[in-house]
C-alpha cells in the first residue's frame, strides 16, 4: 500500500509566535509522500476534528501527522478522530512543537519545528496497524493464605460477586490473628473476629476452601491462570483470572540480635499474651515489666503496635510498672500516636536509647542497663519480666514462591512494597496482588485498606468478563526467534512464555494482557525478533535519521 | 562551530523525562534549542544501535533519560539503559569519540531544572566551552 501522509499543523490559536508557520507549511509540503498539509489554529476543537476526518477521506490519506501540543494531552483524541475516518488508530504520529519547541525556547525555532515535523513524518511511514480485541477473562479468583488478610480478601471479593478459591497451608483457617492480645480501641477481640470471619467464609457459597493445601505451580497470565494445588496426596487444578497472595509472616521469637537466651524472666510477646489472658494463674503479680524494642528492625510496625497494646493491657490487668526501651517509636500508623499518648498518661515510661541496652540477670530478676539519650544518664532497671520484641520475617517458602512467580522481593525478603509506580498492592505481574503480612508491613489499618484496594483492582480487571487489549502491539516474529530465552528472563512483567509451534521448535510468545509495553525485550533480543509497534527499531531509527537530514 | 553541528538526541522515557521536558516548556524555562527529543516507552527500549545511529547521522551528543533508580515503572528498564549507555560509551571511545558525549540521566517527572542543566552541560561540552 502506498504511503500517503497527511500533516496537520496547529499554531495553538496563533500563540506560538516564534515559529514561522507559513514557512513550515511550505517546506513540509516538499517532504516525500506528503499529500496534504493543513495549517490550523485550533485542531482540538470539534469542527477541526470533523475537518480532519473529511480531509483524510477525501485525499485518501493513510498516515496522519499532528504537529501541535504534547502527545499526552491529545493523543487519544486524535486517535479516535482518525479511527472515525476509517484508519487504524496507530497510524498517528505526533510532533510536539508546543511544549518542547516553541515554549521551551526564546529565539526563532522555525527550523527546529520543521525538524520535529520531519521526524514525525519519517516515523509515520513505518507505522503498522494495531488491532484491538476483546479478550475473555476468567472471573474466578485465587486467594493464597487463610489468615486475616486472606479471609478478608475472599469475603470482600465475594461481596463484589467474584467467586474465590481459598488455599491455606494449615489445617484450620486463622493464621496469626489469634496471637494478639487485642487491639486497643477495637471492642471485638481477635478471637471473636476470627470466629466470625471463619464462619462467614465457611458459610459463603462463593468461597471454596482448601485447608492443608499448598500451591504447587502457577501457570498462565492475567485473566487466565492455571493453578496446581497439592493437598496431601491429592493434586488439584483450578483456573482463575487473578491471584491474591496473603501468605503472612513468621516471627523469630528471641531474635539473635539480642543475644538473649530464653529464660523464665525473658519472655516473648506471645508468652505475655498468654499471661494476660489468664492472670489468675500467675504465682504473684509482677511488679515491673520491661519491653525492649527496635533492636533488630526499625521499620516494622508490628512490634510497636503490639508493644503499645500489651503495655496498656499490662497496666489495666496486672497493674505493674511498665518500662519500654526503644530507639525510635514510629507512630505513623493510624491511631498509634493516640495509643502512645494514652500509654504515657497511664504511666508507661518510655526510655530512648541509641546503643543497645545491656541485659543481664541479677537475683532472679532481669537487669537492663541503657543510656537514655533524652535524660543523658545511665538508667538501670530491675524487672520481673522482660518482654523481647519478636523479629518479623517472611514466611517459609517465600523465596521458592517468588522465583516460581518471577516476582522480586525486597532486601528483607518480603514482597516488594516500594515501587511507587506499582501502587500499594499490585506486583510487577498483572493480575497478581500481595496483601497483608507478606509485604512486611503489619499496620492493621493499612492491611485493611490494601485488601480493599486489591479487591477493587481485581473487580475492575475481571468484572467486565472481557478486557480490551491491543493485539500483538509487541510481537515476536516466530521465524526470527532462536529460542534463547533472553526475553523470557528479562521481561519485568513475566509476560513472555515459550510456546511450541511445531514438533521441532519452540518460540517466545508475548501475552497481550500481561504486557505493559516497556520494550525492554525488543531492545535486548539478540536476533531482533521482537517488534514493538509504535517504537519499532525502524521507527526510532527513522526519527533519528530525520534529525541528520539537511533541511 | 556551525549551529547545525551541535545537535543532541535525547531519548526520553515517557513516564519521566518526556514529561519533564513538557513541564520545562510549560514553565517557559528556556534551554538550548539543539536538543531533539525522541519519545520512548521506557529507557530500557533504547538500544545501542539507536545511540550509534544518532552519532552516525551527525549528532554531537546523546542523552538517554529515564526514571530515577528504584522508581522505574518497568523495574529494570533504567538500569538496563545505563548498562547499554556504558556499552555504547566504550564503543565510541574506541572509534575516538569522547565518552562524555553519551550520558544516562535519571529524572523524576518534576525535575525540570535538572533536565535543563543536563542539556546545557552537554551543549557546553559539545561546543567546547
Amino acid at each position: 500500500m502506498q504511503v500517503r501522509i497527511g500533516i496537520f499543523i496547529c499554531d495553538c490559536g496563533k500563540s506560538l509566535s516564534n515559529i514561522d508557520f507559513p514557512k513550515v507549511k511550505e517546506r513540509v509540503e516538499k517532504f516525500q509522500e506528503v499529500v496534504y498539509v493543513d495549517l490550523s489554529s485550533s485542531l482540538c476543537l470539534e469542527e477541526s476534528r470533523e475537518k480532519i476526518v473529511s480531509i483524510i477521506r477525501e485525499r485518501d490519506i493513510n498516515r496522519v501527522v499532528i504537529a501541535g501540543c504534547a502527545p499526552e494531552l491529545k493523543e487519544n483524541v486524535f486517535g479516535k478522530v482518525i479511527e472515525e475516518a476509517g484508519l487504524n488508530c496507530n497510524f498517528l504520529s505526533m510532533a510536539n512543537i508546543r511544549e518542547q519547541c516553541s515554549w521551551a525556547h526564546e529565539s526563532d525555532v522555525t527550523n527546529k519545528a520543521l525538524e520535529l515535523v520531519r521526524m514525525a513524518a519519517s516515523k509515520a511511514r513505518f507505522l503498522q496497524p494495531v488491532e484491538k480485541k476483546d479478550m475473555p477473562v476468567n472471573k474466578q479468583v485465587l486467594v493464597v493464605g487463610g489468615g486475616f488478610s486472606g479471609m478478608k480478601s475472599a469475603l470482600e471479593l465475594s461481596g463484589l460477586g467474584l467467586r474465590t478459591t481459598l488455599v491455606e497451608e494449615e489445617a484450620v483457617l486463622g493464621g496469626k490473628l489469634g496471637e494478639f492480645e487485642g487491639f486497643y480501641g477495637i471492642e471485638t477481640t481477635p478471637e471473636e473476629m476470627l470466629s466470625s470471619m471463619r464462619k462467614a467464609v465457611e458459610e459463603n457459597g462463593d468461597i471454596e476452601v482448601f485447608t492443608s493445601a499448598e500451591i504447587a505451580r502457577v501457570e498462565g497470565q492475567a485473566g487466565d491462570f492455571t493453578i496446581r494445588i497439592r493437598r496431601g496426596e491429592d493434586k488439584l487444578s483450578r483456573s482463575c483470572g487473578a491471584i491474591i497472595f496473603a501468605t503472612g509472616y513468621m516471627t523469630e521469637i528471641l531474635p539473635q540480635d539480642f543475644q538473649l537466651k530464653p529464660d523464665v524472666n525473658i519472655i516473648s510477646r506471645r508468652k505475655l499474651v498468654e499471661m494476660l489472658q489468664a492472670p489468675g494463674e500467675l504465682e504473684r503479680r509482677p511488679g515491673t515489666i520491661g519491653f525492649v524494642l527496635d533492636v533488630s528492625d526499625e521499620n516494622s510496625r508490628l512490634p510497636i503496635l503490639s508493644t503499645l497494646n500489651n503495655a496498656l493491657a499490662v497496666k489495666e490487668r496486672l497493674g505493674s510498672e511498665v518500662y519500654v526501651f526503644c530507639k525510635s517509636l514510629k507512630v505513623d500508623s493510624e491511631g498509634v500516636e493516640k495509643l502512645y499518648r494514652e500509654a504515657r498518661e497511664r504511666g508507661v515510661v518510655f526510655l530512648k536509647f541509641e546503643e543497645k541496652p545491656r541485659i543481664s540477670k541479677k537475683d532472679g530478676r532481669v537487669k537492663v542497663e541503657a543510656r537514655d539519650v533524652l535524660l543523658g544518664e545511665e538508667v538501670t532497671l530491675l524487672c520481673d519480666f522482660l518482654v523481647a520484641e519478636e523479629k518479623v520475617l517472611p514466611p517459609e517458602g517465600t523465596e521458592a514462591l517468588s522465583s516460581m512467580l518471577n516476582i522480586g522481593t525486597d532486601s528483607a525478603g518480603f514482597y516488594q512494597d516500594e515501587n511507587v509506580h506499582l501502587y500499594p498492592v499490585a506486583s510487577e505481574r498483572k493480575g497478581i496482588f500481595f496483601v497483608g503480612g507478606c509485604k512486611g508491613d503489619l499496620d492493621f489499618t493499612r492491611i485493611s485498606t490494601d485488601i480493599s484496594s486489591a479487591t477493587m483492582s481485581i473487580y475492575k480487571l475481571l468484572s467486565p468478563e472481557k478486557v480490551m487489549v491491543e493485539v500483538e502491539k509487541v510481537k515476536v516474529e516466530p521465524e526470527k526467534c532462536r529460542a534463547c530465552l533472553t526475553c523470557v528472563r528479562v521481561c519485568p512483567h513475566g509476560a513472555i512464555q515459550m510456546v511450541r509451534v511445531d514438533t521441532e521448535k519452540e518460540v517466545a510468545k508475548i501475552y497481550d494482557l500481561a504486557c505493559d509495553g516497556c520494550g525492554i525485550c525488543a531492545a535486548i533480543c539478540p536476533a531482533k525478533a521482537i517488534r514493538f509497534e509504535g517504537y519499532a527499531d525502524e521507527q526510532i531509527l527513522a526519527e533519528v535519521e530525520a534529525i541528520g537530514e539537511s533541511l | 562551530m556551525n549551529r547545525e553541528d551541535n545537535k543532541i538526541v535525547a531519548f526520553c522515557c515517557e513516564h519521566s523525562a518526556y514529561q519533564v521536558a513538557n513541564k520545562a516548556g510549560k514553565m517557559r524555562l528556556h534551554y538550548p534549542d539543539n536538543v531533539r527529543i525522541i519519545r520512548v516507552p521506557c529507557a530500557g527500549r533504547v538500544d545501542v544501535q539507536h545511540i550509534l545511529k544518532a552519532f552516525e547521522k551527525g549528532a554531537a551528543g546523546v542523552l538517554v533519560m529515564g526514571c530515577q533508580e528504584g522508581a522505574c515503572q518497568h523495574l529494570t528498564g533504567n538500569t538496563r539503559a545505563k548498562e547499554r549507555v556504558k556499552y555504547a560509551e566504550d564503543l565510541l571511545k574506541e572509534v575516538g569519540i569522547d565518552g562524555g558525549r553519551v550520558k544516562m540521566v535519571n529524572l523524576a517527572p518534576d525535575m525540570a531544572q535538572r533536565f535543563i542543566r543536563e542539556v546545557k552541560e552537554m551543549t557546553e561540552k559539545i561546543e567546547g566551552r
